[in-house]
């Protein structure tokens, strides 16, 4: 039974960071922009969500208006600044890291430096026996929604005509260009869903790891050691990514406590080695 | 990554350049312009330099010199020193001669991660001040505050901006035990009184040995009185086989070892210690592994970690079937309480304080501090507004000459007085002796608080042995993680 939880506790933890993978990959495989802000995306997503859960008491509002709230906010940079340095990586680099102080200090001033944690719904605010333990329902419904979300993603990608046109611009984006596709709104449309998956992880990751300054940057880096295993801008690579270092960062966590500190990145040393360009990447 | 790092170290080193041109520029003290060194310079070159680029500043304030001598100095060359000092000064403020009022450099960290503590110690600084008019007997006190951020080579560069720029006399706050050990270093090595009134516990800070300082003193407590404390209440509670989980990282191994110590010699045995590196956002492997068959667990997870693993204790269903002694009140931090709903009832914490203390220092003090701040006070915010009450009654002792600093050490040492914490007075290496409570998390009026359920008075930081059976201990918690479930080990004489 202790193998199930450990399993469980792992796939619930890789589906949340699957979410916050899963945007700055797609941001970088359409549009080669190493996405610092996206932590910031995470953690600001988070605190509006707790706020609007606050004021109304419901968890659903709070994940509509944090999604549609870091949506917005991730157009606005991308159309009116980043548009600007298109496959510059250097002023694109830093002016995401600009963005990501300037919303670090805001969100200080608003929100506190109190760690905050956001309440789950209260249908989920109850744990299931398994023999001699228990399991947090909430964690079960993580790893539905890191499925559903993944699926959906896998869906549009594939099967619609977005999709498409989408996978062509990551392809060869001139060309595409070329054939009559709209690359320029693909850019917003694509840096907004980014955005917004880290917003939707920011409140559904508030009931268990908790909203407090510097989140955004933890985030940000292990966002990255996922990608980085999983190989970016490739969804399957997020996903698979993400599920592998969650996976081993319970085991590693209750099996060699003594390596606590680096069960989350020795995989991703290891397949830098063995894949320089991750599980999934190309080239 | 490495463009970010970069970037940062650009910053650092840009920002350190100008900084030292500044400090270079404002190590104008009082020697480098008492009579005496306005003499002849014939000695060091470098000295000259300075003192010129001193006189020169003094007359861009207003200061005159002998015109002979300043023509002795060769004008130009004072002129141009001046025009650049002017530029990299700008308003930069001067050291005050010894009159006027008694300056305290305050040290905390303002801004990033430990940004929340250092703003309630200020404010616990601040409610003391206040309530005594800023005043120590007749010197005014001025506060001089400068973000540490948390960081030692930032706070040093800033203790130095604050004695020898703008002539602090005393420096106190801290917070990290980084920053501690840091500014320990400093305040040893330019005999500058350090009063430290936040957190920073590292234990060995005031006991003999490397790191021990004539100028310290330490109001605020250190990690291993409260973990050995624990240990005598834990038995007494009747628990003899419990699991610890600590953070793993020197404050953590010096708390959950006290508490291994404490635990064996009684009686009691460590069965499991878990570790869990900062920052720990998941427990849940931890939380699965714990041994089902202990009497409690042993808890210390300070900052968001505390908060998550309050909450996913809870999850786990762990809450009511293995009761929790949380070590320093991390799980149950009073700013953190409001959030977790009904979670924490029912766990047993211990601190040197509870905002729940019903005694007239505290609770003008709790009133006074949830005004200002809008939660309850934990452990920063009355750690402040003792540290300030030390100095100011040191100040007083000495009359507000500070000029022989052994002397002032020797009256901040002598202070005793009650406060929000408790009775208080120091020892003879400066650290705190102070009561201990042990608090159980209760509703108390809708609102869930820790309420005192036993009192462990005067407690120092040797407690319960005496400074030579402390010595004589083999170990120290450098050796938790071998130790923390072998008694035998914990135990060993030298």
């Amino acid at each position: 039974m202790t193998w199930v939880i450990h399993i469980l506790n792992g796939v619930a933890y890789g589906m949340l960071l699957f979410l916050i993978a899963a945007g700055l990959s797609l941001i970088y495989g359409l549009m080669k922009i190493l996405n610092l802000t996206h932590g910031t995306f995470y953690l600001v997503g988070g605190y509006i969500g707790l706020t609007v859960m606050q004021t109304t008491g419901s968890f659903i509002l709070a994940l509509i208006a944090s999604v549609l709230a870091m949506a917005l906010l991730g157009a606005i940079i991308e159309r009116f600044f980043l548009r600007r340095f298109h496959l510059d990586e250097l002023p694109q680099t830093l002016l995401t890291f600009g963005f990501l102080f300037i919303f670090a200090d805001l969100s200080l001033w608003i929100w506190g430096g109190n760690p905050l944690m956001l309440d789950e719904p209260e249908i989920l605010q109850r744990s299931v026996p398994m023999g001699y333990y228990a399991y947090p329902v909430y964690r079960l419904f993580l790893i539905a929604v890191g499925l559903a979300v993944a699926g959906g993603l896998w869906w549009f990608q594939e099967k619609t005509r977005l999709g498409t046109m989408l996978r062509a611009g990551v392809d060869d984006a001139e060309i595409a260009r070329a054939l009559g596709i709209n690359v320029s709104l693909l850019f917003t449309l694509v840096f907004a869903v980014g955005a917004a998956l880290a917003a939707l992880a920011g409140v559904l990751a508030g009931p268990v790891l908790s909203l407090y300054p510097g989140a955004d940057f933890e985030v940000l880096i292990l966002a990255f050691v996922v990608v980085i295993v999983g190989g970016l801008g490739s969804l399957r690579g997020a996903l698979a990514g993400a599920l592998l270092v969650g996976i081993l960062d319970d085991f590693g966590k209750a099996f060699f406590p003594e390596f606590a500190l680096f069960t989350v990145f020795v995989p991703m040393a290891v397949i830098l080695v063995l894949r320089p360009t991750g599980l999934f990447g190309r080239r | 990554m490495r463009l970010v790092v970069d970037i940062e170290r650009l910053a650092v080193t840009v920002s350190q350049a100008i900084f030292d041109n500044r400090a270079k520029a404002t190590v104008c003290d009082a020697s480098m312009r008492s009579p005496k060194s306005r003499g002849i310079h014939k000695g060091n070159a470098m000295t000259t330099r300075k003192t010129i680029l001193c006189d020169a500043a003094d007359a861009r304030i207003g200061v005159t010199l002998p015109g002979k001598q300043l023509a002795r100095r060769g004008a130009l060359r004072a002129v141009a020193i001046a025009g650049v000092a002017a530029l990299l000064l700008g308003a930069a403020p001067f050291a005050a001669r010894a009159a006027g009022p008694i300056k305290i450099g305050v040290l905390l960290p303002l801004s990033g991660n430990f940004a929340v503590l250092g703003q309630q110690a200020l404010t616990g600084m601040k409610i003391y001040l206040d309530q005594v008019g800023n005043k120590a007997g007749d010197n005014p006190i001025e506060l001089l505050v400068e973000d540490s951020q948390g960081k030692p080579d930032v706070a040093v560069t800033k203790a130095r901006k604050l004695v020898q720029g703008e002539g602090a006399q005393v420096l106190t706050g801290v917070v990290s035990s980084g920053v501690a050990l840091a500014t320990n270093d400093y305040s040893r090595d330019n005999k500058v009184p350090l009063v430290l009134s936040a957190d920073a516990g590292v234990t060995e800070l005031t006991m003999p040995g490397p790191l021990a300082n004539p100028y310290l003193v330490r109001t605020s407590q250190n990690g291993r009185a409260v973990g050995a404390v624990g240990a005598d209440w834990a038995y007494k509670k009747g628990w003899r086989k419990v699991v610890t989980i600590g953070s793993d990282y020197a404050g953590g191994l010096d708390v959950d070892y006290a508490f291994g110590q404490e635990f064996c010699s009684l009686g009691g045995r460590v069965v499991q210690a878990e570790w869990s590196p900062i920052g720990t956002a998941d427990f849940g492997p931890y939380l699965t592994n714990i041994d089902r068959t202990a009497d409690a667990v042993i808890a210390f997870a300070p900052g968001a970690d505390g908060l998550r693993l309050a909450r996913q204790y809870s999850d786990f269903g762990l809450k009511g079937k293995l009761p929790v002694l949380d070590l320093f009140g991390t799980l149950v931090y009073e700013p953190n309480l409001p959030q977790l709903g009904d979670a924490t009832l029912g766990m047993y914490s211990v601190l040197f304080y509870t905002p729940m203390l019903k005694t007239p220092e505290n609770q003008s003090f709790v009133a006074e501090f949830k005004k200002r701040m809008h939660f309850m006070p934990a452990n920063e915010g009355p750690n402040g507004y003792v540290g300030a009450e030390a100095i100011v009654d040191a100040v007083k002792a000495v009359n507000g000459d500070l000029s022989d600093t052994m002397k002032f050490m020797a009256a901040l040492r002598a202070v005793k007085f009650d406060s929000p914490k408790g009775p208080i007075s120091l020892d003879k290496y400066g650290q705190v002796i102070q009561p201990m409570y042990i608090r159980e998390t209760e509703k108390v009026d809708g609102q869930t608080a820790n309420v005192p359920i036993a009192t462990y008075k005067s407690v120092d930081q040797f407690w319960p042995y005496t400074e030579a059976e402390y010595a004589s201990f083999k170990y120290t918690y450098k050796d938790a993680k071998n130790a923390m479930t072998d008694c035998t080990r914990l135990l060993a004489k030298k």
